[in-house]
């Protein structure tokens, strides 16, 4: 049905598609696969026609595409989801559902109440349809309206860029549930991941793209997860996550009672209770929206709670900078990208405050310390003066993470931090919490990945509706907490 | 590198206006000539390109302070009218007083009266979530009436006869050094107020708060930069910049003020601030350079008989050739397709 033929793109010197043949079927999930930067997100920019190739075509149905036209592809029947929704913040869902249909010359009040029934017959909840901006909307909230407003194209081929990273589990069944319904209808759906058990779950094609080359095309029956993941990374796949299992017994470093906080029209966290000790990973699993945000900006003292109480080594409320937070929207909140790397370092309270002297900046300190945790953390740059616009994900991620630790916290607290980082990355960064565990650091992680939740800490609770309940070791399998995410257990 | 695109928007704008010329029937070589001859052929006209930069100076830094902190302050020109008006109405009462104390009082009158002007928007932004670029613009348009109702009413020179101020006492005024140029110590007081500017935004923490506020307001409040009070901070030291070009005018110039005091010294503060790149001691330069356009573009009146709105022109094919390189309408491809290229650059 879509065909590519000998596709290839450059950008300057780096070869992001060599001659890629890429073909799917109708009715077929075509799953492709590769770590960051192996091109997936090229090809699809291609074939969606917001990129051009340097040599190659696009066929859809034997016709040769427009290269280069969004809008002759959409004519044409490909609707691409993209990997961080671009949704118009200050329209409703309904606007913005009615905006994807201008671009195909459709009704839009047609297409709206057509979306607005396919998403009652996906079960797909939509927050607030007419009134309200999508600005409030959350990450899965923000995923789900887009992903429908794809739908209501009516698309031959739909292209789903890593849609499921913001889904809980219990989303996420339903979702692949909705992909093969896709299927049935004839269309084809390329969906694109880094996630091999999802691919192999759903997927009628696999294929596999490694520094912009397809090394590998086969259906799921025919390989395996390892062979999957050696054909991505292109060498023996990365060491499975080993936990430091051995929580210290020392008293309670950081002790939440009761905590509440209120915010305008809603109570976002009603009565968070938890004990962490130091040298632990503490994991908290839960769907986006359910007061994790709220959690993570009362523990940086974005908000003061309403009630309750927050407690770091015996005293109340923790010291400045005890404790160390990550939030989760990496380029919109931990960074500031147009600025240099030693800058965003002095985001840090505590570094802005040691890296000054009589309210004049400490310029060579700060670039010295830069310098060496650029060397420390892997972080591949050439020097502290680049902008951190000019990093990868990943780099990026390991900035964050080494300018919290570079505050000597006592605390931790990490939220999505893995969140569109490949194999290798993760790894990395996962390494890092460990390592500071392990010196006897209590780590607070945040996560909707029940995968990463369930290797790497040691206590694990779920957080719903604003409660947070710790889970049983028996309970720690991936099933049982989806449940749990879903307010049932409480 | 961050000086290429302000100097090719500079040179392509000149072309621009040389290609319009020629087609006009006027040879760009006279007008050129003339323009530059006008602004640097002699030590007066020199000195007088120097002295028209001087409130651009002021209103330059001003708005380069504001746009630093993302907060639009388009109200230079009132915060201007309302210091000229302050210095004028506390510079008429000073003729006892020794000349340097005089002129400080007269000078802090007129930033003082420029800050709180710009301070009352960022009060409204701060407090109440009012658009600053609204506020600011509509005080201008106050500041005007203020200055008209002051010049027929309370400071209304003595005799009555003319809607103008007294002069100030002959303490509280600038002394010329050369004359017949104009030039003064507020030119000095300019370059001092650059090199604080730079040395604030650029070297102090409160700076760097100001810039982080201004790049991403989101992640400043995050890591709890105090972000409401980083605007009072940076509307009222723009204000009281603002207010400073007015009272220094008042103080070595005219000496006293009038309806249609300032011929845009505020607005053109933005041609000036864009094209320094937000960047103090740049602005210097710009300041000079946009002077120099308004003294030399008076000398083609003169000779060439051709209307010195061809300053104008030229500001404003520059600013809009600046916005255009800035958003990629002649080389960078579109936001969409950058986005498609981020994830290749990973790791």
């Amino acid at each position: 049905m879509l065909r590519t033929v000998d596709v290839s793109r450059r950008f300057g010197r780096t070869v992001a598609l060599e001659a890629v043949n890429f073909a799917t079927a109708a009715g077929e999930i075509h799953a492709v696969l590769g770590e960051n930067g192996a091109g997936k997100t090229t090809l699809m920019s291609i074939i969606a026609g917001h990129l051009r190739a340097d040599r190659g075509e696009v066929l859809l149905e034997g016709h040769g595409l427009r290269p280069g036209s969004a809008s002759a592809a959409i004519a044409a029947g490909i609707a691409l989801v993209h990997q961080s929704p671009l949704l118009f913040e200050r329209f409703s869902t309904a606007e913005n559902l009615a905006v994807g249909a201008l671009a195909d010359r459709r009704r839009p009040r047609d297409t709206v109440s057509k979306a607005f029934a396919l998403a009652e017959r996906l079960n797909f909840p939509l927050a607030d349809r007419v009134s309200g901006s999508v600005e409030g909307f959350s990450m899965s909230a923000r995923v789900r309206l887009e992903i429908l407003r794809a739908l209501s194209l009516e698309p031959k081929v739909l292209i789903l860029d890593e849609p499921t990273a913001l889904l809980s589990p219990g989303e996420l069944a339903g979702f692949l549930d909705l992909l093969r319904a896709l299927r049935s209808n004839g269309r084809s759906v390329i969906l694109i991941t880094h996630k091999l058990a999802e691919a192999m779950a759903v997927a009628d094609r696999i294929t596999v793209l490694r520094a912009g080359r397809v090394v590998a095309s086969c259906r799921p029956a025919e390989t395996s997860e390892a062979a999957l993941g050696a054909a991505m990374v292109g060498q023996v796949v990365p060491p499975a996550i080993i936990a430091a299992r051995a929580a210290s017994s020392s008293a309670s470093l950081l002790r939440i009672d009761d905590l509440r906080l209120a915010l305008p029209g809603r109570p976002a966290l009603q009565g968070i209770s938890l004990r962490l000790n130091g040298g632990e990973i503490f994991g908290v699993a839960g769907v986006d929206g359910n007061g994790q945000t709220e959690l993570v900006e009362v523990l940086a003292g974005h908000h003061y709670p309403t009630a309750g109480r927050i407690e770091l080594a015996g005293v109340s409320p923790p010291g400045d900078g005890e404790i160390a937070v990550i939030p989760q929207n990496r380029d919109q909140d931990a960074l500031i990208l147009d600025m240099e790397l030693w800058e965003n370092l002095l985001l840090a309270g505590r570094l802005r405050r040691t890296l000054s002297r009589a309210g004049f900046q400490r310029r060579r300190r700060a670039l010295d310390l830069c310098a060496d945790l650029l060397g420390r953390f892997q972080i591949r740059a050439p020097g502290p003066r680049l902008k951190a616009a000019a990093l990868s994900g990943g780099h990026r991620q390991r900035l964050t993470i080494a300018r919290a630790l570079a505050t000597s916290p006592k605390i931790l607290v990490a939220h999505d931090i893995t969140r569109g980082l490949d194999v290798s990355a993760t790894v990395a960064v996962h390494r890092l919490l460990i390592d500071f565990a392990a010196q006897g650091g209590g780590v607070l992680l945040f996560s909707t990945d029940l995968d990463e939740i369930v290797a790497l800490c040691h206590r694990v609770a779920v957080i719903a509706r604003g409660r947070l309940v710790e889970v049983a070791p028996g309970d720690r399998y991936p099933e049982r907490l989806g449940l749990l995410m879903a307010g049932a257990g409480s | 590198m961050a000086l290429a695109k302000p100097c090719a928007a500079i040179l392509l704008a000149m072309v621009l206006v040389a290609t319009a010329l020629a087609a006009l029937g006027v040879s760009p070589g006279a007008v050129f000539g003339a323009l530059l001859n006008g602004a640097f052929g002699s030590w007066l006209a020199l000195s007088d390109s120097i002295v028209k930069a001087m409130p651009l100076i002021f209103t330059g830094l001003a708005v380069s302070v504001a746009f630093t902190g993302a907060l639009w302050n388009i109200g230079a020109e009132g915060q201007l009218l309302m210091g000229a008006m302050a210095a004028c109405a506390i510079g008429i009462k000073l003729a006892d007083w020794p000349a340097p104390l005089a002129i400080a009082l007269t000078l802090a009158a007129g930033s003082a009266a420029g800050a709180i002007w710009s301070g009352a928007c960022g009060w409204l932004k701060v407090r109440h979530g009012v658009n600053e670029v609204i506020s600011t613009i509509m005080l201008n348009y106050v500041a005007i009436e203020a200055v008209s109702w002051a010049v027929h009413g309370p400071l209304m020179e003595p005799t009555r006869a003319l809607p103008v101020s007294a002069p100030i006492a002959a303490a509280a005024r600038f002394h010329h050094y050369w004359p017949p140029s104009q030039l003064n110590g507020g030119l000095l007081l300019a370059v001092v107020c650059a090199i604080a500017c730079q040395a604030w935004i650029f070297h102090t923490s409160s700076g760097f708060e100001l810039r982080a506020t201004g790049k991403n307001a989101r992640a400043s409040a995050f890591f709890r930069i105090p972000v409401a009070r980083v605007t009072m901070l940076a509307m009222t030291a723009s204000g009281a910049l603002a207010g400073m070009a007015g009272a220094v005018q008042v103080c070595a110039i005219t000496n006293r003020l009038y309806e249609q005091f300032s011929p845009g010294w505020g607005y053109e503060a933005i041609a000036v601030a864009l094209v320094a790149r937000l960047n103090p001691l740049a602005v210097l330069v710009t300041a000079l350079f946009f002077g120099a356009l308004d003294n030399g573009s008076q000398a083609v009146q003169r000779v060439l008989g051709i209307s010195p709105v061809l300053a104008q022109v030229v500001q404003a094919i520059v600013i809009f050739l600046l916005l255009a390189f800035d958003t990629g309408v002649f080389w960078k491809p579109p936001a969409a397709v950058s986005r498609a290229m981020e994830p290749t650059a990973d790791a």
